[in-house]
Order: structure tokens, then C-alpha cells, then sequence
């Protein structure tokens, strides 16, 4: 009888009640309130008020920037690191990989709180450079989300692929190029999105740093500030589509990797 | 000198984080021992529950330490517990009934606006002026009832200790031919004004709202970050030369005309406020909604746009590294604004028990001793002003009286708060002889001279569509504009997107 009480079924229930009132009830409310306006009639203008605005559209515009640079940064501090971690026979490298995983350990705004004070003693002024501190500090603070997904890729990548690709005449760069990169595509996607995402809507970074300029989440807060639920509930929407999409995209282009790992 | 030494608010300096947890773990600690209260008296009598919401960090919670102790001549002042237990305790002996308080926190009045068009319900909140004006016309708020107003009640401290200054603005002021006082019990107030570094400012550029965008103190100021207090500020300063005309100033209606200078919502004034807020940004340090204050005593910044209470805590902490700021009221206009108690019909739902302890939850706090715990571990300023009660003035002449020995001092007339302006011969009691260094420092911002007083402003409850058309400023000023993209980005961007397409395309095509 107990046997049957904990059936795959029953034990999904919790999750799913989670789901239900958390999740999806919440995303109803969402739509309902992007597609609806003040007096609770259906409308479109707040879809098409975003993308005729040029300050919306900046902003988004702004948010992708601010997204993309942090991203590009990353990646570029993260894979060598990954990378030398991952292959180097170090006896110590689960101590320096700690190192960098340890920050995420100590509270986000204690840290970022850290960096502004060491920005300022270099800078002088944290007033003159709003966008080259707001990609350091969100860099500062989403590296380990790049740095171990691409170390767990590479570490786990099967050595005799390169052994056979040595074999075969090819050269260092070569086989990198040929064999690891190719196969840690997944791991750079999954930083990637773990990365970019929320550079796009984390707003606490900027407030802090003192960057005057709006990005996406600070927007949605402003929104509401003024007791615009339906257009702030609309741009909170079109973020959630272009998760979506990115999600999407990522998971495409991992098929397509996977397919062409075995092809190889 | 100064005689005591204020240790400032020391509750207030907690980080934002820091603060949020505290305030959970605070309300946690009530929740709990609210609930183990309730189980003690079950099945014994009847409880009240008064949901009670205020801003963060905006009353006294107790826990002082020894030398925190306010020894005025008339007797020590002392937060040994949260003022919220402590009114638990004095209705019962009161009145006889337990009341058990539920009391949360809200960051900013829209967020309490928003809180409460979601369904949340309680008994009794602490809005701004503007807040409760919104709130009367949407008719959302129960009247004080008349017992409130019986002087003869030795209990009811407000109405026989609120200042007079304060009782004649909210008696004047009127909404829907409603007077506030009709619904709203005041609680703190204060004024806007800039917290400056005197050895890098002049008091005079200081005095100013045009020092906003002063290029002489570029990247140096911050300013509030939000919509009503940068409008306020670019109001004063776009129409300075007006309102510093002696014409201007000396007309027999000044109050009345400042008055309506400051809320002008005309289109061409919002586009003038805007382009003149896009010059604050590109001059200003930051907009900041709670950073500016470690920022000034830092010394990262020269001035920071501050409202009163928050400047005399700026003020207080900066002194304690012998870092000495002031403060200076600009010669526009400067935003008076008042935080009051009202009931919500929503929680009190017609219930006259309920009614009863909210009303005297009002006047518990308001009397002398609690104002003074309160303004001490707040560092705002208490509407109370005591009436017989001499605590007040003991008080502030306690923190800004200056010693015996002191040789340079000055009469810092604070008549018009605690005696009114028609008793005028009482108005020699209220002198406080302070250094005079303090003309311009904590004793200014905790108690506004009546010069700067007199060219105060409310600020009035914008209607929909003059708040629509702010906002709409603010975004402009705030947001990116896509028109303002140079070439050079979108050619990189073209060139990126062609890049992953041609990329992409190869890979297609290899895979077929």
C-alpha cells in the first residue's frame, strides 16, 4: 500500500503543485496584464508601444550590449582558464579551480560592494566610465558561471580523440582547433547562457556601480514604480521571449554539435 | 562643541542587504514571539491584531546600549525594547485589552500603493503627504474619530503634543474639501536640501538647486533616485531666477504662488525639466537611492541631494571620523514633506475595537518620550513638539545646546515649531543657544530655521495623466535612446551578424 503512495507519480506531486502555483499561475497573471490595460479591456499597445519607442527599444538595445560585451569577457578570461585547469596534470588544480568558484560563496553585494571601492582607488571616480565598470562588475560576478561548465567539458573529454588526432600528423593548434573546441561547445553554450542572461536584466550591478542608464530590469522596475503593471508586465514578457528564443537557439546548435562530435 | 554628541542613528547605516535581513529576522522575531503571546492568553480574553505597516527602519526597536541613554535633566530616555512590545504592554495596562501588532515594512510609497491594490490588507500605515492624499481621494481611508481630538484624555498625547506649526498645515491643507487632519496623524517631517563638503563647496553654490548640473562640481553631486524628488529639484532650478526675484518673493501671496511654481506640470516645463535632468545626468556623480550617504561620508562625492533626516544622520556619521559636512537649503524652494499616520477601510473594516488601538498606537508614539526614541534611533524629525511636555525642546537642546564655556554662539530661534506663530511673546522660551557652526549643520536639518521654512513647498498628489506625463520624462531621461546609437556600433553589429551568418551557413551546408 506504502509502495504505492511513493510511485514516480505521487512523488512528482509536490513539484508539480510547485509548478502549478508558482510557475504557472504567476505567467497567466504575466499575460494577462501585458495584453490587457488599465481597464482590464484586451489591447495590443502595449506590445506595440514597446517597439515604436525609441527609449524601450535603447534599452533593450543597451541591455544586449551591456549582455554581450560581459559575455565576450567571460568567455575570454574563462576558457584558457578552463582550459589549463582541465588538462593540466597539477596536482593542486581542484585548490586553484576553488579559488575561483569561491566567490560565489561569499554574498553578491558584499563583493560588488568590494570591487566599487577598488574601481574607485583606480579610476578616482566611478562617475566617468559607467559602461566599462558595469561589464567588470557583472564579469567580476558571472565568471565561475563560464568557468566551470567549460572545465567539466573539457575534463571530461576522451583523450584518445587526440591521441589519434596526433597520430593522424596534426599539431597542437590544429588538434585544438579540430577536436577540443569543437567538443567543449557545449559547455561554452551552457556558460554562455548562464552568462548573458542575466547580465541582461541584473540591475543591482548597475545601481550599484553607478551606472545612470536603465537596462531591461531596471525599466520593469521603473514601470511599476508608476503603477504601469500592464506595460511593465508586457516588457517583462517580451524578456521572458527572447529566453525563449535564446534557449532555442543554444539547444539547436548542441544537436547539431553532439551530431557532428559523432560524425568525427 | 556641541554638548552631547549624537551617536546618530545607528540603526539607519545598516547596508541595503544587510537592512533586508535584519528586517526579516526583526519581523521573524515578532512573528514568533507574537504568535507564543497569543497561545499564552488563548481560551483568556480576546485579542486585537493590529496590522501596522511603516517604512523600513522607522521606528525604535530597542536593544539601546547603556551609553546610548538620552540623560536629559528630567529624566533618562531609554529604548530597552521595541516600542511596538512596549505599546502591547501600555494598552493592556491601559485599557485592559491585549493587542497583538503585526508589523511589516515597505520600502518606498509606491510600494505600499502597489501592496495594497494587490489585497494586502492593514489596519495602519505611514505614507508620505502626497500618499495620503491619493489614498483620501480614492477614499480608502477611515476618519479619526472625535475622541482622537479630546484634549481633555491625558492619553491622547497627539492632539495635546503635536506641534503647532505641523497641526496648522495639515488643518489648511485640504483635499476634496477634506482637511489631512480629518484622517492623518503626522509622524515624522522634514525638508530637502543639500548635504555638502565645505572645505570643496560654497555654501553659496550649495544653496542652490542650479548646482545640480554646476560644472564646477561635475561628477561630484548625487542626486535622488527617483521621479518626484529630481523633479522637485529641476523645477527650483529651471525657474531660479524667478523664484529669487524680490518681485517674486515679496508678492503678498508668495506661499500660494511658490506653491504652484513648484508643482507646474505644464508640457513646456516637463520638457524644460527634462532637458535640464539629461544635463544632471551627464554632471552628476550617480542617481542613488540609498548609496549617496556612505558616499558623502566616504568623501567620494562633495554634495548629495538629501532629505533632512538622512542628512543629520550623513552629518552625525561624517563627524565621527572629524569629517565636519553642512547643510544648505536651496534659495528656490525646498520640498517639505510629512510621513502620517492613516487607518485603511480595507483592515479596519468598521471594526471600533480595532479602531480604538490604532488610534492610540498614534498616540503612543507620539508621546514626548517615545517621539525622542524614536527621533534618536531614526534621525528623523517627530511632528511632537510636547505642548506641556518640555521633553522635546530638552531634547534637541540636549543634542545641540552648546556647553557652558562654548564662546562663539548663536540664538537658534526654533519658536514657530513649538509655541506656533500667534503666541509671540512665549517664543523667547524656545531658543536654543548652539555654536554657531550649527546654524548650518544638524541643528539646521533636524529643525529648519523658520527662514528656510517660510519658502518651503508641498508637493501636491500629480492625477493620472500629469503622473503619466513625468514618468514618461523620467524614462526619457533615464533610458538609452536607439536614436543615439552611433554608426560605428551598429556597423559592428551588421559586421557580428553577418559573421555568425556566414559561420552558421558554412556549418549548415558541411552538415547536408
Amino acid at each position: 500500500m506504502y509502495r504505492h503512495l511513493f510511485s514516480r507519480k505521487n512523488l512528482g506531486i509536490p513539484y508539480m503543485l510547485f509548478l502549478a502555483l508558482f510557475v504557472m499561475a504567476p505567467l497567466f497573471v504575466l499575460f494577462y496584464y501585458a495584453f490587457t490595460n488599465g481597464e482590464g479591456e484586451f489591447t495590443m499597445l502595449n506590445l506595440t508601444g514597446f517597439f515604436s519607442d525609441p527609449n524601450t527599444l535603447g534599452t533593450l538595445f543597451y541591455s544586449f550590449g551591456i549582455a554581450s560585451v560581459t559575455t565576450i569577457v567571460c568567455l575570454l578570461m574563462a576558457y584558457p582558464v578552463a582550459y589549463i585547469l582541465a588538462t593540466s596534470k597539477l596536482r593542486a588544480k581542484s585548490v586553484i579551480l576553488m579559488l575561483f568558484v569561491m566567490p560565489m560563496w561569499i554574498n553578491f553585494s558584499l563583493r560588488i560592494t568590494a570591487l566599487k571601492e577598488i574601481l574607485t582607488w583606480i579610476e578616482g571616480s566611478l562617475a566617468y566610465h559607467p559602461f566599462l565598470n558595469t561589464v567588470l562588475g557583472m564579469s567580476y560576478d558571472f565568471l565561475p558561471f563560464m568557468i566551470l561548465p567549460i572545465y567539466t567539458t573539457i575534463s571530461k573529454l576522451d583523450g584518445a580523440l587526440l591521441e589519434a588526432a596526433r597520430d593522424l600528423g596534426a599539431g597542437n593548434v590544429q588538434a585544438f582547433l579540430k577536436i577540443t573546441l569543437p567538443l567543449s561547445m557545449p559547455g561554452i553554450l551552457s556558460g554562455v547562457s548562464m552568462v548573458f542572461l542575466p547580465a541582461m536584466t541584473n540591475y543591482v550591478v548597475l545601481d550599484m556601480l553607478y551606472n545612470s542608464t536603465y537596462i531591461m530590469g531596471s525599466l520593469i522596475g521603473s514601470y511599476f514604480a508608476a503603477y504601469n503593471w500592464h506595460g511593465g508586465s508586457m516588457i517583462a514578457l517580451i524578456l521572458l521571449g527572447i529566453v525563449c528564443l535564446f534557449t532555442l537557439l543554444t539547444r539547436g546548435i548542441e544537436e547539431e554539435n553532439t551530431r557532428g562530435g559523432m560524425l568525427l | 562643541m556641541v554638548k552631547h554628541r549624537k551617536p546618530g542613528a545607528f540603526c539607519r547605516g545598516a547596508g541595503l542587504l544587510l537592512g533586508g535581513i535584519a528586517g526579516l529576522c526583526v519581523s521573524g522575531a515578532f512573528m514568533t514571539a507574537g504568535t507564543v503571546y497569543a497561545s499564552d492568553t488563548a481560551g483568556q480574553e480576546e485579542e486585537i491584531v493590529l496590522r501596522v505597516s511603516n517604512w523600513e527602519e522607522y521606528i525604535d526597536l530597542g536593544g539601546w546600549d547603556e551609553e546610548d541613554t538620552i540623560d536629559l535633566d528630567s529624566g533618562d530616555i531609554f529604548g530597552e525594547q521595541s516600542m511596538i512590545r512596549d505599546f502591547e504592554e501600555w494598552y493592556y495596562e491601559n485599557y485592559g485589552v491585549r493587542v497583538r501588532v503585526e508589523y511589516s515594512t515597505y520600502g518606498t510609497n509606491e510600494d505600499l500603493y502597489n501592496m495594497l491594490t494587490l489585497g494586502d490588507t492593514y489596519d495602519l500605515v505611514c505614507p508620505s503627504e502626497y500618499m495620503i492624499m491619493k489614498l483620501m481621494t480614492e477614499d480608502q481611508l477611515v476618519p479619526l474619530s472625535e475622541d482622537f481630538f479630546d484634549a481633555e484624555d491625558e492619553n491622547n498625547y497627539y492632539i495635546n503634543g503635536v506641534s503647532p506649526y505641523i497641526r496648522s498645515i495639515f488643518e489648511n491643507n485640504k483635499i476634496q474639501g477634506r482637511p489631512w487632519s480629518d484622517y492623518a496623524a503626522g509622524y515624522m517631517w522634514g525638508i530637502t536640501g543639500i548635504v555638502y563638503n565645505p572645505e570643496l563647496v560654497e555654501e553659496k553654490d550649495a544653496s542652490s538647486w542650479r548646482i545640480l548640473n554646476n560644472p564646477a562640481y561635475c561628477r561630484q553631486i548625487t542626486i535622488k533616485d527617483n521621479v518626484r524628488d529630481s523633479y522637485f529639484a529641476a523645477v527650483g532650478a529651471i525657474k531660479s531666477d524667478l523664484l529669487t526675484s524680490e518681485e517674486f518673493l515679496e508678492a503678498p501671496d508668495y506661499p500660494e504662488r511658490l506653491e504652484n511654481e513648484m508643482n507646474d506640470t505644464s508640457k513646456e516645463t516637463i520638457a524644460k525639466v527634462q532637458e535640464y535632468l539629461q544635463d544632471v545626468k551627464d554632471n552628476a556623480y550617480s542617481f542613488e537611492t540609498d548609496s549617496g550617504k556612505a558616499d558623502m561620508v566616504t568623501g567620494k562625492v562633495a554634495a548629495n541631494y538629501q532629505w533632512s533626516g538622512d542628512a543629520v544622520y550623513t552629518m552625525d556619521q561624517a563627524d565621527e571620523d572629524d569629517f565636519p559636512l553642512a547643510f544648505a537649503v536651496p534659495r528656490e524652494s525646498t520640498n517639505i514633506y510629512f510621513d502620517g499616520w492613516v487607518m485603511l477601510k480595507s483592515g479596519i473594516r468598521a471594526d471600533a475595537a480595532k479602531q480604538h488601538a490604532a488610534e492610540a498606537f498614534m498616540n503612543f508614539t507620539s508621546r514626548a518620550d517615545n517621539a525622542i526614541r524614536n527621533m534618536y534611533y531614526i534621525g528623523y524629525t517627530s511632528v511632537i513638539s510636547g505642548g506641556e511636555d518640555r521633553r522635546i525642546f530638552e531634547y534637541a537642546d540636549w543634542c545641540y545646546g552648546a556647553e557652558e564655556d562654548e564662546e562663539d554662539v548663536t540664538g537658534y530661534d526654533l519658536g514657530y515649531f513649538f509655541s506656533g506663530n500667534d503666541a509671540e511673546d512665549e517664543e523667547s522660551r524656545y531658543v536654543i543657544s548652539a555654536p554657531s557652526d550649527q546654524i548650518y549643520r544638524q541643528l539646521f536639518a533636524q529643525y529648519p530655521s523658520q527662514e528656510a521654512i517660510s519658502r518651503s513647498s508641498l508637493m501636491v498628489c500629480f492625477d493620472d495623466e500629469q503622473n503619466q506625463a513625468i514618468n514618461q520624462m523620467w524614462i526619457n531621461v533615464r533610458c538609452y535612446n536607439i536614436h543615439d546609437v552611433p554608426v560605428w556600433v551598429w556597423a559592428a553589429v551588421g559586421a557580428s551578424a553577418a559573421l555568425l551568418a556566414v559561420f552558421g551557413g558554412r556549418k549548415l551546408k558541411r552538415r547536408r
